[in-house]
């Protein structure tokens, strides 16, 4: 712990360059929303999209808990505590999970429109048809 | 009383008592927010993009600037916190007072912003699902002219309480009312308010002296003791309202037409011949129009299968063609987009009936007429076309005119606007509390932390620490809520 003067200087430059990090980071991910070369996959929010921005607040989150938390050199009954915690926390997770096994999507197929015919691809107008009706 | 281990740790557990008890807590919290984020999957992935309820990008509902700014806001009052305990620790009062002033400072701006994200929500952005799905996003013309224009003829309303809800929403010359029943006539609305106030103040006082009397009737009743003649049974406040000609509602007959404009908060029906307030008055006369002015700056038909979507009822609004053609050519480029990037593979269904094809921002006025701003537009009560918005020809349209029986629902971007808003708002109201309450808590430290900084300065350490975990707790769940709210 900080106790020394020599220590406490280290953990300002410690704290300091993690809230550094933390703000660039807050940028990537910024970026990585707004700014399409940076956007990895098809536009819009893709299962890619959710993998990066998550990972990346899981970094941040990390940070936060290991540095600003003490959590990189915390007493033992601590982390037994957070082990139950992070047990219940991916059990909550866990149930969603069940999306998967839903008997109710089992029993219909929801790419099938309300009277039952599978969707065709999607047909464009020719932007003379628009235009025809604009004018 | 001395408490034990506040400052010195246990030999048992190698803590500080408040240091356990903070991270047992946060256990519980990690919990709370945990369920709270496996809803939000759930209802994120129970969703499947536009065959029922749609999911919103986060980038087109939500202004993501505020957001970046709002984490950046929470980052910094983390490093703060960690320093102003470093400052105790270098037994710098001063230093660590000015640091914790600015964390409370940084929780005030990071409410204030919220504040402005809530209000625009609340009261700005509104949606609007016509019958066959189609989803306008934008906001009501004129800041709301949300409007039910009604012809009225007669008024009955109840002599009580606040004024007549009907008062309120006239517009235009008031005529002459008869009042029903009696030879008295009311010139202006003036005219009427006063005569209502009189009324008013004519029922309550026979009500206050009936009920009186009802009283002393019946406490004679009940205090008789048998000798001499039995008091009469009491006449009920109703009945005896009624023996003194006392009516409890008026009805007002006008010698022509009054303009109404009703408010759709204060009127609870409508049809074709009445309009029924929520204080219980209706006015009797002839619907003139009913229609929501808007003015779309999104379209969304993700609810709309693609062989429909140029069978939209939303093209058929008046000044909706300009909006059309923006719309299929984005929705093109959207497409060659798709191909671009799947190449030779085909493009999964999900894609082609999700936002990225469905959802698209559209602006109503056309540049060659030079005018971005919409402009007063006032109603009369002449009949108008339903669907008429400020001619100035079909692309220099203000706002469309959309009937109210072609809508299904509208509302603000409220909790009950769809699921999104719904968990939007409840994890970000949950988080906001914790803001505020981490922040009273750091403010109590750094006002009144004096005396104890004085006796032991460690103690005030281990407080800071204490606070600052939970702080840094509120940090780290704005951390997800940041790109899973506003980027994703």
């Amino acid at each position: 712990m900080a106790d020394s003067a020599e220590e406490i200087e280290k953990h300002k430059k410690l704290y300091a360059l993690i809230g550094w990090t933390l703000g660039g980071c807050t940028m990537l991910t910024l970026l990585l929303g707004i700014w399409a070369p940076l956007d990895v996959g098809p536009p819009g929010p893709t299962p890619g999209d959710y993998v990066i921005g998550l990972g990346l607040a899981g970094f941040k989150a990390s940070l936060v808990a290991l540095i600003f938390m003490h959590l990189n050199h915390e007493r033992g009954l601590i982390y037994k505590t957070l082990v139950f915690t992070v047990l219940f926390f991916i059990s909550l997770m866990g149930l969603t999970l069940f999306n998967e096994s839903d008997p109710i999507v089992e029993q219909f197929d929801t790419h099938k429109t309300v009277e039952g015919e599978l969707l065709e691809p999607i047909q464009h107008p020719t932007f003379e048809d628009v235009d025809a009706k604009a004018h | 009383m001395e408490i034990p281990y506040e400052v010195t740790p246990r030999r048992d557990t190698g803590l500080f008592n408040a240091k356990l008890g903070i991270w047992l807590f946060l256990a519980s919290e990690v919990m709370l927010f945990g369920g709270l984020f496996s809803s939000y999957v759930f209802l994120r992935v129970g969703v499947d993009d536009g065959l029922d309820n749609p999911w919103p990008w986060g980038l087109n509902v939500q202004n993501e600037w505020l957001g970046f700014i709002n984490t950046l806001v929470l980052i910094f009052s983390s490093v703060l916190v960690v320093f102003a305990w470093l400052a105790i620790k270098e037994r710098n009062f001063r230093k660590y007072q000015i640091l914790m002033y600015l964390v409370v400072g940084c929780a005030a701006v990071f409410m204030v912003i919220k504040g402005f994200e809530y209000k625009g929500k609340l009261t700005h952005h509104f949606g609007v699902k016509l019958n066959d799905n189609t989803v306008l996003e934008g906001e009501l013309y004129n800041h709301g002219t949300n409007r039910i224009i009604f012809s009225g003829e007669k008024a009955t309303f109840a002599l009580q309480g606040g004024l007549p809800g009907f008062l309120k929403d006239l517009r235009g010359e008031t005529p002459t009312f008869a009042v029903e029943g009696t030879d008295e006539k009311l010139k202006g609305a003036d005219e009427v308010k006063s005569w209502f106030l009189k009324k008013r103040r004519e029922y309550t006082q026979a009500l206050v002296e009936e009920r009186k009397r009802y009283r002393a009737e019946k406490a004679a009743q009940e205090n008789w003791n048998g000798k001499g003649e039995a008091p009469p049974k009491p006449t009920t406040v109703g009945d005896g309202m009624k023996a003194r000609n006392i009516a409890s509602s008026a009805t007002l007959v006008a010698e022509k037409p009054f303009e109404i404009h009703g408010h759709a908060r204060s009127v609870v029906m409508h049809n074709d011949s009445s309009l029924s307030y929520k204080d219980g008055g209706i006015v009797n006369g002839k619907l003139v129009d009913d229609v929501i002015k808007f003015v779309p700056h999104q379209v969304d038909m993700q609810l709309v299968l693609p062989q429909n979507q140029r069978d939209s009822m939303a093209w058929k609004l008046d000044g909706m063609d300009y909006v059309k053609k923006q719309y299929f050519e984005q929705q093109k480029e959207s497409y060659d987009e798709l191909i671009d990037h799947y190449k030779d593979k085909p493009i999964p269904e999900k894609m082609l009936r999700g936002h990225i094809l469905n959802f698209h921002e559209v602006h109503m006025h056309h540049d060659d007429h030079g005018d971005d701003h919409a402009s007063t537009h006032e109603y009369t009560s002449e009949p108008t076309a339903p669907a008429a918005g400020k001619g100035e020809g079909k692309a220099g349209v203000d706002y469309v005119a959309i009937p109210r029986d072609q809508i299904k629902f509208m509302g603000f971007h409220g909790p009950r606007y769809n699921t999104y808003f719904a968990i939007y708002f409840t994890m970000t109201a949950l988080h906001g509390l914790h803001v505020v309450g981490g922040a009273l808590v750091l403010l109590f430290f750094t006002i009144f932390g004096k005396k104890l900084y004085q006796k032991n300065p460690e103690h005030l350490a281990n407080r800071v620490e204490v606070g600052g975990l939970f702080w840094h707790f509120v940090d780290l769940v704005w951390i997800f809520l940041f790109p899973l709210m506003y980027l994703l």
